[in-house]
């Protein structure tokens, strides 16, 4: 019969009973197998005696520290890191304000509608590259107008996977094979359905354009006063910590953004607030070229500390985020009204394996 | 729930305090063989319980868990250069148990020369070697390293036998 594996010979050495009998049997009779049982012995041995420390842990010692860090992390994270609060002041960002104005401008239908119209629909995402300069450069939404969130996302950690699905109503990503350095569990972060209401105002984006520096050009009738709806989520998360807190993986999914209007014409409307001063051209012109179907969410990226590429997931045309540094990756697309993520602290070839080979629990 | 924390919504799990009764001294040992010394070893601990403390692993698998968090955890340190060389001589200097100064210094280097080695494997090698080494069974190993449990033998083979190469290479002749 043929010899047994090393890995066999090293088994028999510290769990004999996982061997199977043929196994032991040739082994016992083969002084080749015996030679090499007695190297993986000593190896075995040898490798033992090098990794035990004598050591006495105080139990009690120990969780005095943890007791008094978990203490101390819940209130710093409820002063600083809370969820819900890091949302909110995303949303005071400009890059998101930047993505929101796309999205709010997006839709190419010039209907004039007294009811809510669906101006944008997300269908795919690409990448808007940004520099510094241009993040420093971008107004904040309330720069033209006035931003009422009318729903909260109300970002929070649930128990378990049953009940993401259960409150979201979204499928639950499964993750075959986590990537090297990934382990344990995850944890399920989810929020509600976002909701905000985008009032224009010609008084508004004329003093944003006077702190500029340059005449305001003379809005489009009716444009004043047009209301736009921006609806995002539910969503939820599934989060891989390393130890220290950092997510090592996280799969994301959210009901992707929409866009309403209470009536304006918004392929001129898209046009007149994309020339705005204030908004740097080269981002005006992404925007303009990336909105024109009114079906491709544009997402910020800020061009010193990531690169992007184009990809494909699933069939679906995806857009591979890699930080600069190496410290990070990530894989955005929509797919049927969903956007979807995947990133964390591995290579893009990772991030873009877990992306490929995800399923998906309802 | 077993600890207060004011204002935070994640909640520590209500068996945390159970769990890590019965579980520190292991995860220490564990942390301990990867990093040769005690300190070290408990600072890992600390942030293996937190990371559990916060996840929804099912109690029955948290003594799993919990070795391979420590196991990836401590070489993780080993391997960022966030170790202190300092810590690792003045422990020795402290040392109260060697009886005569030249065998702690073989010991010492000894050591060091362990922890280099496993720093250069791969990291599922030194994964499957310490938790082997660490008690875990070749089907626990199997299983949180996504192996198949004829192959844990061939992998904890490999990295002793680097290992063993590693420690006779820099062995003085007697």
């Amino acid at each position: 019969m043929r010899h047994p594996s090393d890995g066999t010979l090293r088994r028999l050495v510290d769990e004999p009973a996982g061997v199977p009998d043929a196994d032991r049997e040739h082994v016992a009779a083969c002084p080749g197998c015996l030679s090499g049982l007695a190297a993986a012995q000593r190896d075995a041995t040898l490798t033992g005696a090098a990794l035990d420390v004598e050591l006495t842990s105080d139990v009690d010692a120990g969780w005095r520290r943890l007791a008094s860090t978990i203490a101390a992390d819940g209130r710093r994270r409820s002063a600083a890191a809370h969820p819900a609060r890091r949302w909110r002041a995303a949303l005071r960002s400009p890059v998101v304000a930047a993505v929101a104005v796309a999205a709010l401008l997006a839709g190419a239908s010039a209907a004039a509608a007294a009811n809510w119209l669906e101006i944008f629909r997300t269908e795919r995402v690409a990448a808007v590259t940004l520099s510094r300069a241009d993040l420093v450069a971008l107004p904040d939404l309330s720069g033209y107008g006035t931003l009422a969130v009318t729903h909260q996302p109300n970002v929070r950690e649930v128990t378990g996977e049953a009940a993401a699905r259960q409150v979201t109503g979204l499928p639950v990503p499964r993750v075959g094979k986590l990537p090297r350095g990934v382990t344990g569990a995850p944890t399920y972060q989810i929020g509600d359905r976002v909701e905000a209401v985008f009032t224009f105002s010609a008084e508004q984006a004329a003093r944003t354009a006077a702190a500029a520096g340059e005449p305001l050009p003379p809005p489009p009738a009716g444009l004043d006063g047009s209301r736009f709806r921006l609806v995002a989520g539910p969503g939820l998360a599934a989060v891989w910590s390393e130890a220290r807190g950092v997510p090592a993986l996280i799969v994301a999914r959210a009901v992707a953004p929409t866009a309403y209007s209470s009536g304006a014409p918004f392929d001129t409307a898209r046009d007149y607030l994309l020339s705005l001063p204030g908004l740097p051209e080269d981002v005006a012109a992404q925007l303009r070229h990336f909105s024109a179907d009114g079906t491709t969410l544009p997402l910020p990226v800020a061009a010193d500390q990531l690169t992007s590429r184009p990809v494909d997931v699933g069939g679906n045309p995806a857009t591979l985020l890699t930080a600069r540094d190496g410290t990070m990756a990530g894989v955005v697309w929509a797919d049927d009204g969903q956007i979807t993520a995947v990133a964390g602290s591995i290579s893009a070839d990772e991030v873009l394996t877990v992306a490929r080979e995800l399923r998906w629990s309802r | 729930m077993a600890v207060s924390t004011p204002g935070r919504r994640a909640p520590v799990r209500a068996d945390l305090e159970q769990v890590f009764r019965t579980a520190y001294a292991r995860v220490v040992a564990v942390a301990a063989r990867v990093l040769g010394s005690r300190e070290e070893a408990e600072d890992v601990a600390q942030e293996v319980f937190l990371t559990f403390g916060r996840s929804g692993v099912p109690a029955g698998e948290a003594p799993a868990w919990l070795s391979v968090a420590a196991a990836h955890t401590a070489l993780n340190h080993l391997r960022s250069g966030r170790r202190r060389a300092s810590r690792e001589r003045v422990a020795g200097a402290a040392d109260p148990v060697s009886p005569d100064i030249a065998d702690a210094v073989v010991t010492l280097d000894e050591r060091r020369r362990v922890r280099v080695a496993l720093a250069r494997l791969p990291r599922r090698q030194a994964l499957a070697l310490v938790l082997r080494h660490s008690g875990l069974s070749y089907a626990e190993v199997a299983t949180a390293l996504g192996l198949s449990p004829g192959s844990v033998g061939t992998v904890v083979r490999r990295a002793e036998s680097a290992l063993h190469k590693e420690l006779s290479h820099h062995a003085s002749p007697e």
